[in-house]
């Protein structure tokens, strides 16, 4: 014991030295982190919490804000067309996170099959899409869509029929637009669901097949219990990407036919950037924050692991 | 490898559902590239063939191309959008391997609390800090320049999650070896800890840059000048004023289209890798 003692109150006597340098060490850290956060909390963090300030206040962006309460979220309540774009991006959001990760977890499941043939291809071809921006993909899809001299349309002709105008049309126009996301996303995701697949374990799938599984019995009771949080990954980040929609509409469609394809973000662009009612569009945009966070729990809920 | 082109274990599917599968792929693959390839072919084509009924035009022509660069700030546009996306790319790398060094391998009091603060900035809607920032932006007189495209996506959420998963990897020894030979902190993090996150910091690199070459509300709020737009507003922009122009603005997609596809497969390895490993493991 005694010979033990030595170096280990050695280190101690070390760890603790003298004041000026148990402050520096302990600094250290903190320096690391300094310049991240000191971006992070100018551009991210500060204008958070300076948006919900905000939205307690009538501020037209020249002039100083202006206290005014609740007045903006009473409004809010009163305003029609915060609850039709509310309702727009929460029908669109759903639409979207279903069907594309239904058939990205459909590729994946193609491409994770063990008699696949170029997997590697076909995985990159798919993820194509992703790599161009929503703008450009929206640029790229008014020529498909456009009533008369869109690829759609054009084909359409070959067979004699006329389609509608997909985009001009607020029937069509919302599903234009979610199946337009789901083209550019869907390989993304396809990706991540089958890292997923290919980190369950080959094992338990032939120990379910020595037991007589049926190969749709394996995907149902080995693989996709496997790949829940991969699922819930998915599913969160393609709800909150959902939820922000704003680019594709903002150039396809400015949000109309009418309303038809107006979503939450874009009303609160058009109030603070448009109408330079900056208070009342934070106030918009804390309501759709709140909306998020608390679909973003309760899929957590569902989906999260059940043991906890 | 058999050499057969299927050949067949006894769990796989028969060879007619293989051949099957591969077909439906194929075609899926070809509705997906189908958008590309049409805009590609509209690019070449006079302003009134992309009126009419044809698919192909009866004559390729560039004016499109031509017009792009010499009639508007096409070129300036993209060099807007390098400038941007490489500082908060290289920025960016900097930033988050010193924080996600510290936060992997140092115990400090808020620890827990600043991280889970950024990753919950993640689900923030764009605007509810576009907002004030535009607002604070516009008094000190800084909307229409890089910094305010730069600086903000330097501080990735994303990248700063990344680089401290890939942190926490890194043997303790080694730095606890380092520490004894007397190397001092910020020498230790630069010539042993950054060599080794270099594939994660390639990652990072490329999702900031990504993610800032592809931002639309960023500059569309920010930058106020025709010069000062990048890619995507510009694009827009033509997009809008010139509603039949849709040649033109083919040819702006598709010229949009090529510095990120080559990177994309110069670099694949690491952006799929870097995609992945936060889902997976997370």
């Amino acid at each position: 014991m005694t010979v033990a003692a030595g170096p280990v109150a050695a280190v101690r006597r070390r760890s603790r030295g003298p004041l000026g340098l148990r402050l520096r060490r302990a600094a250290v850290p903190y320096l690391f982190i300094l310049p991240f956060f000191a971006l992070f909390g100018v551009f991210w963090a500060g204008p958070i919490v300076a948006s919900f300030l905000y939205s307690f206040t009538q501020w037209r962006g020249i002039s100083d804000p202006v206290p005014v309460g609740l007045k903006n979220y009473v409004d809010l309540l009163s305003d029609e067309r915060f609850f039709t774009a509310l309702g727009n991006t929460l029908w669109m959001a759903a639409g979207y996170v279903v069907v594309a990760n239904l058939a990205a977890l459909a590729l994946a499941l193609l491409l994770d099959a063990g008699w696949m043939k170029l997997r590697q291809f076909f995985r990159t071809a798919f993820f194509l899409p992703m790599t161009i921006s929503m703008v450009v993909s929206a640029v790229i899809f008014q020529l498909i869509y456009a009533g008369d001299i869109g690829l759609i349309a054009k084909l359409l002709a070959l067979v004699g029929v006329e389609g509608p105008a997909w985009l001009r049309d607020p029937t069509t126009a919302p599903y234009a637009i979610v199946l337009m996301r789901v083209w550019r996303t869907m390989g993304y995701y396809a990706i991540i669901y089958l890292a997923g697949l290919q980190a369950v374990s080959t094992d338990l799938k032939e120990a379910a097949r020595l037991d007589g599984a049926s190969e749709w019995q394996v995907i149902r009771h080995v693989t996709l219990p496997g790949i829940r949080p991969v699922a819930l990954f998915c599913v969160v980040l393609a709800t909150i990407s959902g939820l922000e929609m704003f680019d594709e509409p903002m150039i396809l469609t400015q949000g109309g036919p009418g309303d038809a394809t107006l979503t939450a973000v874009m009303y609160v662009y058009q109030q603070g950037f448009q109408f330079l009612q900056l208070g009342y569009a934070a106030a918009a945009s804390y309501v759709l924050t709140l909306i998020i966070v608390l679909i973003s729990i309760a899929q957590r809920l569902v989906l999260g692991e059940k043991d906890r | 490898m058999t050499g057969r082109l299927f050949a067949r274990r006894p769990q796989d599917p028969p060879p007619v559902a293989q051949m099957l599968g591969l077909v439906a792929l194929t075609g899926l693959l070809g509705l997906v590239l189908m958008p590309w390839i049409w805009a590609l072919v509209s690019s070449f084509k006079p302003r009134a063939e992309i009126m009419s009924t044809g698919f192909l035009p009866s004559v390729w022509i560039v004016d499109n191309y031509v017009a792009l660069f010499r009639d508007t700030l096409y070129l300036r546009w993209l060099f807007n959008s390098a400038v941007v996306s490489v500082s908060a790319a290289v920025l960016g790398m900097a930033l988050s391997a010193m924080a996600g060094y510290a936060f992997a391998k140092f115990r400090f009091v808020g620890r827990e609390v600043l991280f889970w603060i950024v990753i919950a900035s993640v689900s923030i809607p764009p605007f509810t800090t576009v907002i004030p920032l535009f607002g604070w932006l516009a008094k000190l007189q800084m909307l229409n320049t890089y910094p305010v495209l730069i600086l903000p996506f330097a501080a990735s959420a994303f990248g700063l999650f990344m680089m401290r998963q890939y942190m926490s990897t890194l043997p303790d020894e080694l730095i606890e070896a380092a520490r004894i030979d007397g190397c001092g902190e910020f020498r230790l993090f630069l010539t042993i800890i950054v060599p080794l996150a270099r594939p994660a910091l390639g990652t990072v690199g490329i999702l900031i840059f990504i993610s800032s070459w592809n931002s639309f509300i960023w500059p569309l709020v920010f930058m106020r000048s025709n010069e000062m737009f990048t890619l995507p507003v510009g694009i827009a922009g033509l997009n809008s004023e010139q509603m039949a122009e849709y040649g033109l603005v083919m040819a702006a997609a598709i010229v949009s289209c090529i510095p990120m596809l080559t990177i994309f497969f110069l670099m694949q390895k690491q952006i799929i890798a870097g995609l992945t490993r936060g889902a997976v493991k997370s």
